[in-house]
């Protein structure tokens, strides 16, 4: 009797161990990269973060528990996406700040871009472009600084490396997307396929339906210069791709989480824990398209200017208070 | 000894069932297809023999399809990825786009695969300079088969960051680059997919950006560098205009009202440069590439097979009348480019030849 409940134990064991060995570097990644907590209180330090300190600045952060939104109720995230190089003395500035709004009853979502040239008070003193809230604080600084000057209460953040937009996309097949126009740009960023990270390289996506791998959807959204509406263009482009991966995510199982999470390693960090990244996939994979609201904050609500010597956009924000706060509940 | 060799034999299989476990979650992976597990065109049959021939790029190569058999032109990938052939009417050669990484050049092949000449030289010698490249696509003839059409980003400003595609027009057995025909919208992507009609006009898309919004309008250049007519609306944010062989209709693809996560295959009537209105074909689909049968017996166009994506050909028999049949999905584990739109022959079969 013992013996057969010794033998069935064994079986047992090994399929825990061969399951366990299946989903290690999803577990890697899961201790890794999320449930960083970011800190609620201004920090004193105003160094720039540097590359090798972007991802990990979360974590490093003095913290204080977030206020968040209880279990099924809506709830705000932070999306920020950025280099992850050291191309420019090692300050990382976000390239993409998108505000999402995410209520898991009604399965809605709405998704309100930040443009990245936006001219404000940073959190930690001082005015600048928001996307330099990053690189003067990550994660925490980007978060008190959307919060303070858009007045609403953020409960998550979620900030991804362009690799790790390049490998997500690739891992899970490429995306179909609809391109909007042809979006051409002579002065691209060669910083992840040359050796000189200052170097230009030619985009041309070709307008229309069509298949892209990481490469092209990071082209398809980080290109800027050949386009009229400039950063809301690319914001426009951004929201796309996050919907067209979330179409492709709709197909992905439990199973496909260690290769994701390889691919995404080091270029992924969010203060929500593994069980609540669990608990929104199912959300995720269940809204309809005609549930999620996309909002771009182009004039009127905001209007190009110049600080100093740099071209920026200015906020508005007797129109972008009162938009935001549709969406957003203000604090 | 005989309990060693059970207990080894028990170990052995207990290591076996945790192997078992990790291979049969590892099975349960998400069959998605990628460029390593589509077949290539030749490994398989359409379902439908459709008239005439065919010629299609996946994966940087094209393939032709006539009688029921795709041929893989066995185009040398080292330079870069062929897409976008164009029959050239009156003879068995094509023109392809060779797109590089920072350009794109048009080349003359034969039906074989065979390089016969290089069109343009879009590629600049200085080094660094990688702004003094240019693209060329969307090729495509008059019936004459010597006068080509096509959207090159020439002129370009340097003093700003505009690259825009104009429609050019050029000869075969001439200059290339012969005459710039329309003028686009300065930082919109310009204008693309030149399409010649009877009356000596120019179909093509236009983009433009209002509202916050980018959006194309199918126009017809009826002069050199007039001011085009536009047939849609921005609100219907059409492009890929596919005028019918007779003439009397337009397929194109629109992405109005979609969300930019869809499109639809709409067709019209055409009267002079006066467009009907739309009617639906497909909707909700990523339909892409509408080319007509060249006896006007139907229509084929690129879509995905299903939610993981990777583009197909389709075809709807009847296209031109008001009660076409439904579409048929011609392909199947292929990925078309949906880029590069079909270009179809009306020439049934082709002959080996010599060159």
């Amino acid at each position: 009797m013992l013996l057969g409940v010794l033998i069935a134990f064994g079986f047992v064991l090994s399929g825990a161990v061969g399951a366990l060995a299946y989903f290690m570097p999803a577990i890697v990644t899961a201790f890794q990269d999320t449930g960083h907590s970011i800190s609620r209180s201004p920090l004193a330090s105003l160094a720039p973060l540097t590359s090798a300190s972007a991802s990990a600045s979360a974590t490093a952060a003095a913290t204080q528990p977030p206020v968040e939104a209880p279990p099924g109720q809506p709830f705000t995230v932070l999306l920020l996406g950025s280099d992850n190089d050291a191309k420019f003395g090692g300050t990382v500035l976000t390239q993409s700040m998108i505000l999402a709004r995410v209520n898991p009853k009604t399965r809605q979502v709405v998704m309100e871009s930040i443009p990245r040239d936006l001219w404000v008070p940073l959190s930690k003193g001082g005015s600048a472009k928001i996307d330099a809230a990053y690189a003067y604080g990550g994660a925490s600084a980007a978060v008190a600084t959307v919060e303070e000057d858009f007045g609403i209460h953020i409960d998550h953040y979620a900030w991804i490396g362009l690799l790790g937009l390049v490998n997500l996309i690739n891992e899970v097949g490429g995306i179909d997307v609809v391109a909007t126009n042809p979006v051409m740009d002579d002065f691209y960023p060669a910083d992840l396929s040359g050796k000189d990270p200052y170097a230009y390289e030619r985009v041309a996506v070709l307008p229309g339906p069509q298949h892209m791998n990481g490469m092209q959807a990071l082209m398809y959204v980080r290109s800027r210069h050949g386009d009229l509406r400039s950063d809301f263009g690319r914001s426009q482009r951004q929201q796309q791709v996050l919907l067209a991966l979330r179409a492709k995510a709709k197909l992905l199982g439990i199973a496909d989480l260690p290769d994701i999470a390889t691919a995404m390693a080091n270029d992924f960090s969010t203060d929500m824990s593994i069980t609540q990244i669990a608990s929104l996939l199912p959300i995720a994979s269940s809204v309809q398209l005609q549930n999620v609201q996309q909002v771009i904050l182009a004039s009127p609500y905001t209007y190009g200017g110049t600080e100093g010597k740099e071209d920026v956009l200015l906020p508005n924000w007797n129109l972008i208070l009162p938009e935001t706060h549709q969406f957003f509940p203000a604090v | 000894m005989r309990r060693a060799i059970t207990v080894i034999l028990l170990l052995a299989l207990m290591g076996g069932f945790g192997f078992g476990v990790n291979r049969l979650i590892a099975s349960r992976k998400a069959r998605i297809p990628t460029e390593a597990t589509v077949y290539k065109p030749t490994a398989t049959r359409p379902s439908v023999v459709l008239p005439g021939t065919l010629y299609l790029a996946q994966n940087g190569d094209i393939y032709r399809l006539s009688d029921g058999f795709f041929t893989d032109l066995h185009l040398s990938l080292s330079s870069g990825n062929w897409m976008q052939p164009a029959y050239v009417p009156g003879t068995q050669d094509l023109v392809a786009v060779l797109r590089a990484a920072e350009y794109s050049n048009l080349y003359l092949l034969s039906s074989q695969g065979t390089i016969i000449r290089r069109l343009s030289n879009n590629a600049t010698t200085h080094v660094g300079a990688v702004w003094l490249n240019h693209w060329m696509f969307w090729p495509r003839f008059a019936p004459d088969g010597n006068t080509l059409y096509f959207s090159f980003d020439q002129p370009k400003d340097s003093s700003t960051y505009a690259v825009d595609f104009n429609i050019w027009s050029g000869l075969l057995n001439g200059k290339l680059a012969n005459q710039q025909l329309s003028n686009s919208n300065p930082f919109t992507g310009g204008d693309v997919d030149p399409t010649p009609m009877a009356n000596g006009g120019v179909m093509y898309a236009k983009y433009e950006i209002g509202s916050g919004n980018a959006y194309s309008l199918i126009a017809i250049q009826t002069k050199p560098l007039v001011r085009p007519v536009t047939l849609t609306t921005s609100a219907e944010d059409c492009g890929q205009p596919a005028p019918s062989p007779d003439g009397t209709m337009v397929a194109m693809i629109c992405i109005g009202g979609t969300g930019l996560q869809s499109s639809k295959l709409e067709v019209a009537s055409l009267s002079g440069n006066k467009l009907g209105p739309l009617r639906t074909l497909v909707s909700n689909c990523l339909c892409s590439g509408p080319a007509w049968a060249p006896d006007g017996s139907g229509l084929v166009y690129f879509n995905t097979a299903d939610a993981s994506g990777h583009f197909e050909l389709w075809w709807i028999k009847g296209a031109l009348s008001a009660t076409p049949d439904s579409p048929v999905k011609v392909t199947t584990n292929l990925d078309f480019d949906a880029a590069s739109p079909p270009s179809w022959s009306p020439l049934a079969s082709v002959p080996v030849m010599s060159r």
